[in-house]
């Protein structure tokens, strides 16, 4: 679900329309600094710094239907804060398309399997996932998948898919997560 | 060596340490049917023990205990699976057990395991030529056969190590060695796969058949106990180029008790067609006792 909003798309020189009409962005590596926009009307670019602001502007002002994907591949290292049987509940940081701080609270069993929250600067990301272990020793690694169920502020709508991998130090309990996906808000 | 600063392993349980030690003693015991196998005098001739009727159609019970039981706290799980049969005969041997543990039970948090001992290992060397990081758990089966009419039993000590994965899953070998009056050693595996609520998860444990004498019934299982978790398994880890000994800390119990208590199930399948359950529930512990406030 896509948010309506009043849309000034700004670009640099050098840089494209990134896109128009009503499909959607793609951001691949972008920051979540980056603003995703689009519209389904019109689009005018402002191209340049404000010195060529009257010589090569593109303007617009119009109600827009912004919707975004971000293709994005984040990272995050989590510590131990708290189990209780199967159960741990772990936090850290992540780094990435998405920076920001990241929680969990995951079943260790067969399956690996919880659901996350991701904070960052425009708001909360929140989905579930699951994955099967592989190998093992103190690394155990696993690979599976997590979906994007929402969050709040910027990110209020999201939903996505994406792939889950990582290592868990099974002594500590460290967890390394990695994920590669689309995120739609 | 010194120890490691971890929490110290220790003996274990009074009055099976010599039997265990013994049995893993490291000396390695022929195969069976390379021996002939029956050591006993009262081995009868194979013709008779091949005598139809020798199984009966078994009943299983299943039991299951934690020590300790501290919710929120470590523990090692204790199971054990009784087959009865009518009097003077065995049951139909062992082909397969399904055995489900329950929900949010925290084995793969327990440290144990860190290391992998794989089949053909644990087939030449036995236990003792495995990781000392790959035991898991140990434990004794008592097993019997019915030669003519004579029961024949022996009790075999049992260990668990953990194997490199199967198929993806993650997975465990079961070894056992008797020595007397049937002198054999087999391994066997045990595959961990998801199962559905109330259980956390399920260990598929496919059993060989174990051959006596030529012509005579395979070995049965009539009692079988052992435990996954710290009681009796000492780890090792290095730490600035010294080893050190530790106990792994054990299975972590959830902090609340699920209703009813924590429930096992067992499925057992038999040579002989038959199959039978056992159902079990490890009962909630009781609450802290609170203080009594002075006045």
């Amino acid at each position: 679900m896509a948010k309506r909003s009043r849309l000034r798309v700004r670009a640099g020189i050098a840089s494209t329309l990134l896109a128009c009409g009503a499909g959607s962005l793609l951001f691949a590596g972008g920051a979540s600094s980056a603003v995703p926009t689009a519209a389904s009307g019109s689009v005018l670019a402002q191209t340049g710094q404000r010195s060529l602001h009257n010589t090569a502007s593109l303007h617009i002002t119009a109600r827009a239907r912004a919707a975004g994907a971000l293709k994005a591949t984040d990272s995050a290292h989590l510590h131990y804060i708290s189990a209780s049987g199967s159960l741990l509940y772990e936090e850290g940081a992540a780094v990435g398309t998405l920076p920001g701080s990241m929680r969990v609270h995951f079943n260790v069993g067969a399956t690996l399997s919880g659901s996350f929250t991701i904070y960052t600067r425009g708001g909360t990301i929140t989905g579930h996932g699951s994955a099967t272990p592989h190998g093992s020793g103190v690394y155990e690694s696993f690979a599976g998948s997590l979906v994007v169920a929402g969050g709040s502020g910027h990110y209020a709508h999201a939903h996505g898919k994406a792939g889950l991998y990582g290592t868990f130090n099974r002594n500590n309990y460290a967890l390394v997560v990695q994920t590669v996906g689309t995120l739609h808000y | 060596m010194r120890w490691s600063s971890r929490p110290w392993a220790r003996s274990t349980t009074k009055g099976s340490t010599a039997t265990r030690t013994k049995a893993f003693s490291g000396s390695k015991l022929p195969p069976l049917l390379a021996l002939g196998g029956c050591l006993l005098a009262t081995c009868a001739p194979a013709k008779s023990v091949a005598a139809p009727g020798a199984h009966a159609a078994s009943t299983a019970t299943l039991s299951a205990a934690f020590t300790p039981e501290r919710l929120g706290g470590r523990t090692t799980l204790h199971f054990g699976f009784a087959f009865s049969a009518p009097a003077g005969q065995v049951p139909s041997p062992l082909t397969q057990i399904e055995l489900r543990y329950p929900n949010n039970l925290g084995i793969s948090l327990s440290g144990l395991g860190l290391a992998t001992c794989d089949a053909s290992t644990l087939q030449d060397l036995g236990p003792n030529g495995c990781p000392p990081d790959s035991i898991m758990g140990r434990g004794e089966a008592y097993t019997g056969i019915v030669l003519g009419t004579t029961p024949i039993r022996e009790n075999a000590p049992i260990a668990i190590v953990r194997a490199p994965d199967q198929e993806g899953h993650v997975s465990v070998l079961f070894y056992s060695e008797g020595s007397t009056p049937v002198d054999t050693h087999i391994e066997f595996p045990g595959i961990l796969l998801p199962a559905n609520s109330p259980f956390g998860g399920v260990v598929s444990i496919g059993i060989p058949l174990v051959p006596t004498l030529p012509g005579a019934p395979y070995i049965s299982v009539i009692h079988l106990h052992a435990t996954l978790g710290p009681i009796g398994v000492t780890y090792y880890e290095h730490v600035d180029g010294v080893t050190l000994a530790y106990t792994p800390k054990g299975i972590l119990l959830p902090k609340t008790c699920p209703s009813g208590g924590f429930p096992f199930a067992a499925t057992f399948n038999f040579l002989d067609g038959s199959e039978a359950r056992g159902s079990t529930a490890i009962p909630c512990p009781d609450p802290p006792k609170k203080r009594k406030k002075r006045h």
